[in-house]
């Protein structure tokens, strides 16, 4: 026969492979063949990645927003500064006195000291109303300390604790701060943070549903090759990896598209929001998603569809037995 | 190799097996008749461990089967080469690739098993047609395929189930004469075939199978 065209080879002449580098090598075999059978069918497979692409970038934009904003809330917080007004008779070194103790304050990022006499000297400028103040001769208005309080101390309570204790400072007649507000922006930034963490996690049980179905059905159009590898021994280790490997390349590509669709709404919205906070002289610009944010989406985008297929691998599986 | 002791086994009421014994000795070559419905698949799959015995003791290679669990299945399917009536082949591998997939299942690298698979090709004379289809093979070639999948592992034993059932009388022989050549170096061999008139040419002993009752040379315990 045609063995003698093929001379028998030498077994021993190949060394035996360490139980890691085959588990490597094997794994490098499965990734290529499942890479290879995405482009199998192409259109299909996009399709689902765009599903699943957009189940993630819903999430992933509100989360960026949500981020940004906090961050502009401590912006506006970091400004947002006290006003304590002196007793009239306090003199210019009790004023300093006090404002050095206050600084002195773990909770107490700033303090500034404003003289009666520079409160009316700014007063008089920014007001116009130069020639009546002039008239007066005595100075109606108080000093003024402005205390910034530290970002960890800007809690509603810890603010009404220190509004408390500043007021019963002797010096202090009256202390001014705008509650309302900051009880509103922590409100609001608290309920947003709910509504995004409750959608983010609709949604990735949505991307477990669907990598899950898609994997199904994937295993239902391979139940052939599926049996005939059971009944010639493949373990399920075996048989779930080319599954597990196309749920990760789903979540690999879901991630890009998603980075795709998000940098693109970041450039949408770039301009309009950057007018809007500088008609509030903020600073603040939209930013897309940096380094740190793109690893996480990768991550995160990753692992659920790797999660996603292996809790539908492992139950499909089991009921596909040969007969 | 294949020792049944007092096995049982009963779908719902339907009795498969009944008390089935008998002792398929290491190196020994076998058929098994009877007329569809008589067993035959059953005390096949209860070795393969596609199914689990109602009673009894199934012992293949020294080992009891009902000591396996379920992970340990797929090791034990490893140790026996299957040949299917149908020949399961997978139609979108080529025939390198069906032959190469015990193989690959087992972890052989590249460089050794195409090896082994040519020499597996070669052994049921269709080394050229490797790199096809077996959807363009002819059935007779497509079972000798099936064969060269079932024996590129070099298992101790070979299970063929109703292997010449669509060939005709050339072929059939053909087929048989290629399990004879791996009985003769050493392989354990069962044949589940109704083909009376082959099987009464050939010089193996014949267990049949009746209604779930065993009877024949092998029938008793040992021989």
């Amino acid at each position: 026969m045609a063995a003698t065209k093929h001379p028998p080879h030498n077994a021993s002449r190949t060394k035996p492979e360490s139980a890691g580098k085959r588990l490597l090598r094997e794994h490098k075999e499965v990734a290529v063949r499942s890479w290879r059978r995405l482009w199998l069918s192409p259109l299909a497979n996009l399709l689902t990645w765009l599903t699943l692409a957009i189940a993630i970038t819903l999430p992933a934009s509100l989360l960026l927003l949500l981020s940004q904003a906090q961050h502009l809330g401590q912006q506006l917080n970091q400004e947002h500064q006290m006003s304590v007004f002196l007793v009239p008779h306090a003199t210019l070194e009790q004023g300093q006195l006090l404002s050095q103790e206050i600084l002195a304050r773990p909770d107490i990022a700033n303090v500034t000291y404003i003289s009666a006499a520079q409160a009316l000297a700014s007063f008089k400028t920014n007001s116009g109303l130069a020639d009546i103040l002039g008239s007066l001769t005595d100075n109606p208005l108080p000093a003024t300390l402005l205390i910034a309080p530290e970002n960890t101390a800007q809690t509603p309570q810890a603010m009404s604790q220190l509004t408390q204790q500043l007021r019963q400072l002797t010096l202090v007649d009256q202390v001014l701060v705008n509650m309302a507000w900051l009880d509103r922006l922590h409100a609001i930034l608290a309920a947003s943070q709910r509504v995004t963490y409750s959608l983010a996690f609709l949604l990735a049980l949505g991307v477990l549903l669907v990598v899950g179905n898609t994997v199904r059905l994937q295993i239902e159009s391979r139940k052939q090759e599926i049996l005939v590898i059971k009944l010639v021994g493949g373990t399920d280790a075996y048989l779930r990896r080319p599954f597990l490997y196309a749920g990760f390349w789903a979540g690999l590509f879901a991630a890009l598209l998603a980075w795709i669709i998000i940098q693109l709404g970041v450039s949408y919205l770039h301009e309009p929001l950057l007018q809007l906070a500088q008609s509030y002289q903020s600073p603040w610009q939209l930013q897309g998603l940096g380094w740190v944010g793109s690893l996480m989406l990768l991550a995160t985008s990753c692992s659920l569809s790797l999660l996603g297929a292996s809790l539908a691998v492992g139950r499909q599986l089991r009921l596909i037995e040969p007969q | 190799m294949i020792e049944f002791q007092q096995v049982s086994k009963s779908y719902h009421d339907k009795h498969a097996l009944v008390s089935a014994n008998f002792h398929l000795q290491r190196g020994d070559m076998a058929f098994l008749t009877g007329h569809s419905g008589a067993g035959k698949s059953t005390l096949l799959k209860l070795i393969m461990l596609m199914e689990r015995p109602t009673s009894g003791k199934v012992i293949v290679d020294r080992q009891d089967l009902s000591q396996l669990s379920r992970t340990q299945v797929p090791a034990h399917r490893r140790k026996i080469g299957l040949v299917f009536q149908n020949h399961q082949l997978l139609l979108d591998y080529s025939v390198f690739d069906n032959v190469a997939l015990p193989l690959k299942i087992s972890g052989y690298n590249e460089r050794d098993s195409s090896r082994r698979v040519r020499a597996a090709l070669d052994k049921v004379g269709l080394l050229d047609k490797e790199k096809l289809s077996p959807s363009v093979l002819s059935s007779g070639e497509q079972q000798r395929i099936g064969i060269a999948r079932a024996i590129v592992n070099k298992p101790k034993l070979i299970l063929a189930d109703e292997p010449t059932g669509n060939l005709d009388p050339a072929l059939s022989a053909e087929v048989m004469r290629l399990f004879q050549q791996f009985n003769q170096v050493g392989v354990s061999v069962l044949i589940a075939s109704h083909d009376l008139n082959l099987i009464q040419r050939l010089p193996h002993p014949v267990i049949q199978l009746n209604q779930g009752q065993l009877s024949g040379p092998f029938a008793m315990a040992g021989h």
